[in-house]
Parts: structure tokens; sequence; C-alpha cells
């Protein structure tokens, strides 16, 4: 009796609650399988699964966030102005249970109420395409920087006028690829643009396809990630004329490691040509040409609006928006002549990574007479992150990501064959009229001067360096080439050369330069996409042993210092960075990796071989000029500082014997140790309280003995991360290497 | 267990932080909070959050960049289930070689940091405090708008100042990315 009595008081609230429990099972797997699982599976676009309870629940509290704030599922068009087919939304209360599923503790419920996955279709998605076409070579993105717009042409070879009802689109960097826009051009008109830079295909993000007054180019269509790939509606095609080749422009963001891109795409081509020609009606006319766009720094709100009247009955399938980074908020809007409204799209917060062609779930009329009102807002303030200026610059119109254009577009189909001509004429006029406005008020000549490459670096000018030569009061007393992402600098053996370690701001990939004193000019001395750090220089300056950083192993190279010749491969380090800081003139290279400095003979049987016999740290060696001693750094103390020790050869080995502290009365000493080739002076660099050049007056006549440490010069603030580890200075010990803030000077 | 009191300029937090090791995937015991005369980045990471790996490199250049001024990096796997070859693979493919790297299993490192999102960045200074926790740069302002642009390096600054004896300006920011879940949701 008590016993039962405590069940039902029990389970009272229990019952109670279960109206409101969500599970798993019954209601959040429903919602994920419809809207998430197309990309989230294996093999998709998508960085993770969404398919088992458990998938699903480790990322709980972040899919309550990203859908919460309608960043997924990914759909940028307001919802409700304009009904579009696969519209990629959830509803209010689903986004809610999803929130309320996580803060109940994501339970799974019955295991027997879990609904069925979808099926998928393997391969093509509407089948077996009637032309397949593959990219010839495969593209290796960069595994960092800013997103990459890449043109690949592909030979079609047709021998009759094809017209084309789809394109479906696969490609292999799935995580990678983005967007990508598909068009035909007359064949072997790229030919000049491909391969400039040594990398299939070529660069540019300028609209695929379309040559204004020409018919020998076309769009075709495009694809964004998460897109399904539909046929055109009955009857409808895309002309596709023999004698083109197809161009892919693909939308790439780099994703951390780099990427093969090898695309397939499917075409599928109607039996007959089409009844009726698809045609983009919109505006402004070319994109903004004769908008007069010219936005000051931090304008908010800059607004531009144009109409186009349609001059024939026409049936709307489908809308599309191109617009830069700037574009805010794109809305068109058709007025009938009754004067009735009819929302066609609105993207309130648009993205120009998402260039999609919404489809309209049901095709509708449009009489004749009917105007587009389209509005186009850009923020070129700060508060748009997406600005590729910082801080704002004015923006004119133009093709490059820096620029600015915009239009909307309805894709429609005149209702009488007959009007088809009618509608082309009125977008050629519009076209016509864009170009005579661009003309007068200097846009096409602004257009033109603003052709020249710009880019986004990652890293802005303000963090960049210029090699600095300084004398030994800390004078500046030369520039050396360009300021750039600089590190590591070692000047030659003769003083007219520094080896550095340069970083692309737009990849962060470092490669090793070589920068004659005299003339600044420079010589990139690799050029791959592994990461090459630590030159350090041959006696006789005629090479450079460097580490190429290749997958877990850090992998040291010799090569000549003209680059004249290809690299020898010395030593493959299995795990852990490997710091070259000297070579001797009796052909030791050595270098530090974890707490161990090691030697390793360049001639010999390239094995490293641990210096010292140490617990401590030991690290940035440097061999003096008669080979008897070594510097390093070690943190014996407690913290780094200076010594020299003794260096034993027998045989064909090196060792070390470690020596006596040459900082004293310096709180830390790193890097920076070099020996003037008089073997009387020993330098080194003092990191803590104060960056400082310090010089030790040496003596080895009756063994070792070293002055104490005497201030050269303070490094101007903030000359950090100075990596000073090779040879800093010039033999006679009257010149320095350092890397200067550029902004600084 | 030592507690670290960390109080620098509005920035307060207490962390029985010190004493913490965690082996790295060779065993080797990495001390993450003591006080070892270096600077230290503990870099928390997942295998396959895309906000994580696409600071890949960027991780690895500042690990470059510091290499010589005394400042060391860890990596820290906050993946729920991750197993060691499944890092090596992910070490591998993303070129992070060089950098230590561990699994923090039982989150006990990310706990002991504060840190509760993939990629979010730790500097631990000389003594072993907590000088800067969260995001490595501004490159993203939201999930899904990164920015043309960094105009913040909030972690290079932060390290830059620690080096040069300064305050930290900026101790603290938000770190936007995958979140950090509790080891054990998988068994719950």
């Amino acid at each position: 009796m008590t016993k039962k009595l405590l069940l039902v008081s029990i389970s009272a609230p229990m019952l109670l609650s279960a109206a409101d429990k969500i599970t798993f099972t019954e209601n959040i797997a429903p919602i994920v399988y419809q809207n998430c699982v197309t990309c989230h599976r294996p093999g998709e676009a998508a960085p993770f699964s969404l398919i088992s309870y458990e998938d699903v629940k480790k990322r709980g509290t972040l899919i309550a966030t990203v859908t919460k704030a309608k960043y997924m599922p990914p759909w940028h068009a307001a919802h409700g102005y304009g009904e579009f087919a696969e519209e990629r939304r959830l509803s209010d209360e689903q986004i809610a249970a999803i929130g309320e599923w996580v803060k109940q503790g994501m339970p799974e419920g019955d295991p027997k109420k879990m609904p069925k996955l979808p099926e998928f279709a393997d391969g093509w998605h509407l089948g077996k395409p009637d032309l397949i076409l593959e990219m010839p070579v495969s593209y290796e993105l960069p595994a960092s920087g800013s997103d990459v717009f890449r043109n690949f042409t592909i030979p079609l070879n047709l021998k009759e006028d094809k017209w084309v009802r789809a394109v479906e689109f696969r490609p292999s960097a799935r995580k990678a690829a983005h967007h990508a826009l598909f068009a035909y051009v007359q064949s072997g008109s790229t030919a000049r643009l491909e391969g400039l830079d040594g990398k299939p295909g070529f660069g540019g993000m300028g609209t695929v396809g379309v040559t204004p007054g020409q018919n020998n180019s076309g769009g075709l269509g495009g694809w964004a990630v998460g897109g399904i790939p539909v046929f055109l509606p009955e009857g409808l095609a895309m002309p596709l004329p023999k004698g083109s080749d197809f161009l892919l422009q693909m939308h790439f963001h780099p994703t951390g490691k780099p990427e093969m891109e090898k695309s397939l795409i499917g075409l599928y081509f109607a039996d007959k040509p089409p009844e009726r020609r698809m045609i983009g009606i919109g505006a402004p006319g070319l994109f903004g040409f004769g908008s007069g766009i010219d936005i000051q720094p931090g304008e908010k709100n800059y607004t531009i609006r144009d109409s186009f009247t349609i001059p024939a009955d026409v049936k709307a399938y489908a809308a599309v928006a191109h617009a830069h980074y700037l574009a805010r908020d794109m809305k068109a809007t058709a007025t009938l002549p009754d004067g009735s409204t009819k929302p066609l799209i609105w993207i309130p917060d648009w993205d120009f990574n998402w260039q999609e062609t919404y489809n309209y779930k049901q095709p509708f009329d449009l009489p004749k007479g009917t105007r587009i009102d389209v509005s186009i807002a850009y923020d070129n303030s700060t508060d748009n992150p997406r600005n590729p200026s910082n801080p704002p610059k004015r923006v004119l119109f133009g093709e490059e990501s820096f620029d600015e254009m915009g239009a909307v577009a309805i894709m429609v189909t005149a209702a009488n064959k007959a009007d088809e001509a009618v509608l082309q004429k009125a977008v050629a006029d519009q076209a016509q009229e864009a170009i005579k406005r661009g003309l007068a008020d200097g846009t096409a000549k602004r257009y033109l001067e603003h052709q020249a490459q710009r880019g986004a670096p990652r890293v802005p000018a303000s963090r960049q360096q210029q090699i600095t030569l300084l004398d030994r009061q800390g004078r500046t007393v030369a520039s050396v080439g360009e300021p750039g992402l600089y590190s590591q600098a070692a000047l030659s053996p003769d003083g007219s050369r520094v080896a550095v370690v340069r970083t692309d701001p737009r990849t962060s990939n470092s490669d090793v330069w070589v920068f004659e004193v005299t003339t600044g000019k420079g010589t990139a001395i690799t050029a791959d996409p592994e990461a090459n750090t630590c030159p350090v220089w041959s006696p006789d300056g005629r090479e450079l042993a460097y580490v190429s950083i290749q997958g877990a192993e850090n992998v040291v190279y010799r090569k000549p210092a003209d680059g004249s010749r290809g690299p020898e491969l010395l030593y493959r380090h299995p795990a852990g960075a490997v710091i070259l800081t000297d070579w001797s003139r009796d052909g030791f290279l050595t270098f530090w990796s974890g707490k161990a400095t090691y030697a390793l003979a360049v001639d010999g049987d390239r094995k490293p071989v641990a210096l010292f016999n140490e617990s401590h740290s030991v690290r940035g060696a440097r061999f003096s000029p008669d080979g008897r001693f070594i510097a390093y750094n070690s943190d014996e103390s407690g913290k780094l500082q200076a010594y020299v020790g003794t260096l034993h050869r027998t045989g064909g080995t090196l060792s070390a014997e470690k020596g006596p502290l040459v900082s004293a009365g310096v709180d830390t000493a790193a890097g920076g140790l070099f020996w003037p080739s008089n073997g009387k002076e020993l330098f080194f660099l003092a990191i803590q309280p104060e960056q400082t050049m310090m010089s030790v007056d040496i003596s080895t006549g009756s063994g070792f003995a070293a002055g104490a440490p005497r201030r050269l010069f303070k490094l101007a603030n903030p000359m950090l991360a100075p990596a000073q580890l090779s040879s800093i200075a010039t033999p006679d010990g009257e010149r320095f290497v350092f890397l200067a803030p550029a902004a600084a000077r | 267990m030592r507690l670290a009191q960390i109080s620098f300029w509005g920035f307060a937090a207490v962390a029985s932080a010190a004493g913490i090791q965690i082996r790295d995937l060779d065993g080797r015991l990495l001390s993450l909070f003591h006080p070892d005369g270096k600077v230290n980045l503990l870099f928390f990471v997942s295998s396959d959050c895309p906000i994580s790996n696409s600071y890949a490199p960027e991780i690895q250049r500042l690990c470059r960049a510091y290499e010589s001024s005394g400042v060391s990096c860890s990596l820290l796997y906050e993946d729920a289930g991750i197993t060691v070859s499944a890092v090596r693979k992910h070490i591998a493919e993303y070129r992070y070689g060089g950098i230590p790297a561990a699994i923090d299993q039982k989150r006990l490192m990310s706990k002991a940091a504060g840190v509760s999102v993939t990629p979010e960045a730790v500097a631990v200074d000389a003594q072993g405090q907590i000088r800067y926790r969260g995001r490595i740069d501004n490159f993203y302002a939201a999930f899904g708008k990164s920015r043309q642009q960094v105009t913040e390096h909030d972690l290079s600054d932060a390290v830059d100042a620690v080096l040069a004896g300064k305050p930290v300006i900026n101790p603290e920011t938000k770190a936007l990315g995958c979140y950090i879940v509790d080891p054990d949701i998988l068994h719950k």
C-alpha cells in the first residue's frame, strides 16, 4: 500500500511534464533528417554528420545556437517575401523545440520511434548525364588565406549545337567548394589567361560568361553548397552552341589544409530546341555600371535604386541577386499595371558567399507594363565585418572584391514567342543606357584604372616588417627590400645578403628568401606549399640550409643561395620542430629540437648526434670561428641565459661540454648569439627586462675567459619575436640585421 | 595542487591549474601552467570543427614567429572520444607537426584554462599565470561571417605585451567556434 502510494506521488509530476518532454527519436530526428542530413552526412560538404543520436547530442549546444541565430540551415532570402521551392528553413516551433531539447539534457527517447534516414541518390542526382565533363588537371587550393575565386576552362568539342536542361556539379574538395557559376565561352577565348600564375585555371571574380553585346558566350546557371540540381521547367533549355568551351568559376573557402579540386560536371541535354528562352530581366542594368556607385568610407546606408518596366507579358521562374561584400540589403518588388504589388525577393543580410538561384515554388505571370523596382543598400563602415578594407576606403564600381556592383534579376519567359525579341531588345537598351551613363559620369574611366589586381591580405600593413641593418650604436644604416612579413633574418658570411623567412600574408605560407643588401633585390629560394623556415648560411656563403615542415616531419635541406639548383635532402626529423642555428666551417649543422641540441655532419652520415649530455634545455647554438667553442642558451638557472661550452672532436663526431655563463647580470637572454671573426667578442641578445644587444669580451689564449657583458644598444620597441638565432651580424661585428616594424619607419 | 590567483587588469579568475599535467601523444608530460620561465600558448582545438581547422595555418605561423622568443605552443584536442591515431592523422593533414599535442580526454585542461570552445587560445606567462584567454584574432565576426581582413590580433597583441613585460590590454575575448562538450556526454 505504502509502496503504491509512493509510486503515484512520484509518477504524477512526471506524467504532467511528459507532454512537454522532447526526445530525439520522436521530435528532433525528424527535424534533423528533413533539414540537415542532405549536407551533414559522410562525403558531403558539411563538416560533420548528424545521423545518429550521438552525432547530434555531441553538437547539441552548437545546433541550438546556430539554428536560433538562423545561420543553419543556410537560407538568405526573407521568409514570406516571395515563395521559393526548396526553402531551407526551420519554423520557429522547430527552433524552439531544439533549444528546449538541449535544455532538457538531450534525452534519446524510445529508439523504436527513430525515423528512417532519408535515401540519398548515390552518384548523379539527376541520373546519368548526357555528357560528363571533368577538369583536365587538379587545382590545389592553399590551406589558408582569403577566399579564392578560380576559373577553369573545360573543352567541350561539341559536334552540334546543344540545349541544356540541367547542370549537375560534383566538386571533389567538398569542404572547400562554396559556390560555382557555369557559362560557355567561345572555344580558346580564355587560353591567354590560363595558367598565368603557374597553376591551373585563372583568377578573378568577374561575371562569368557575360560579354555584353556578344552572342558567343552565355550563362549556364550555378551551384551553391547544399543546392540540389533541378531540371529547368518543361520546354525550357539554355543554349550551348558548338565551338564553345565550358567555363567554370569556383569560389573556395580555404579549410586549414591544402585541398585538391577536380570537379565533375554532368550536362543534361534537351531533345530539341526549347520553345521558349529564359531571359533575365531586372535592375540596374549591367550590374550598376551606370548607377554612379561611389561609396564614401564610413557610409552605413548607401542605397541605389533602379527600375525596369517589362515590355511584354512574361512568366517568372526564379530570382537571382549579385553584389560584392559591402551590399547589405537587396530587394526587388513588382508593381503591376493595376497598382498592386508583388514581392519578388528580399535578401536582408546579403552574403556574397551565397549566390543562389531562388526558384519560385509556383511560376507566376507578370503582365506587360509591370515595373520591377530594385533597391540595394551598401554598408561601407567598420560595422560591416565583411568590409574588405580596414579602415574603410572609398568604393567605386568594379569587378574586384574591393569594388562594388549589384543587380537583382528575375528569370522569365515571354508569354508569346514573338515577344522574346522585344524583351531582349529592352535588356540590350538598358545595358546601352548604363554604358552611356557610365561613360558620362567617369565610371568607365575609373573602372579601367581600377583593373589593377588588388588583394585582401590577412595580415594588414601595420604588422609588416622591414629588414633593417643597424650599427653598433643601434642606428639604422640600411633598409633592405620591401616591407613584408619576415622572421629569422640571417646575414651572409660576407655581409652582402640577408636570408630571411618570408610569409605570404594571403596564405600564411612561409618561404626562404634572399635579399641583396645594396640593391634590395629579393629572390625566393623556396616556393612550395610547405612552410620553409630557419635559413642558415654555409661558411662559404654559397649555400643555405633550411627546414621544411612536411606534415609531422621537419625536413632539413641544402640549396644553392642563388636558387640555381634544386634542394638536396639532408635529414628527416620524425617528430618535433627542428630549429637550425648554424653551419660550422668544418661542415656540421647544428639545430635544436625539444630540449636537446644536435650536430649533423653535412657531408658525413647525416645522423644527428646530441651535442650535450644535459637535462636542461639547450638551444640556439653557434660555433666559434676557430671551432673550439660553442655558444648556446640554456635554462639551467631557471631562466634562459647565454653560455659558452667547449667542443670536442673524436673521429668524425662532435660533442660539447657545458661551460660558463656569459650573460651575468642579465635577467633573460635568448638568441642573438654571434661570434665576430676575430674571436675576441661574443654578442648575445638580452630579452628581459629590455631587448638589448649585448657584447662580451672573450679571450681564448689559455682556456676560455669572458668579461662582463656590455650593452651595445637597446632595440626599439616593439621589435618583438626577433627570431634572431642565426648569423645576426657581419663578421667584422659592425652591422646587425633586425626586422623592424615597417610602420614605425 | 597550488591555487594560482590570477588577477590582471580587470581580468580575475581563480584556477587550481598550476599542478595539472597532461601527457602528449608521445607520453611526455606537459606542465602547461607551471612557472617555467617561458610563455606557453595553449591552443584548444577539435578535429572536425571547421573554424578550428581553418586556424591551423595561423596557429602554426604564430608558433613559428614566437618560437625564438621563448614562447612554446601546445595543442589540446577537445573532440569527444577522439583516438590517438585520429589525432595523429589530423596533425599530419593540417601540418601541425612539431607542436606538442595532447588529447584533453577528461577536459581537465580546458576546465583549468576556463575555455569553452574550439579554437580558443590561452597564454600562460613564465610565472604560470594565465594572461590571455579567448580568440586568436577576429577573422570570424559571427558564425558564417568571416572578415575580409583581420582587424584585431588579440592573441599576438597579448603575447607581445607579456614578452615586453607590459599589461595585456584585452586579457579576455570571446572565442567563436564549436562548443567543448562534457566527455561523458556520450555515455549519459
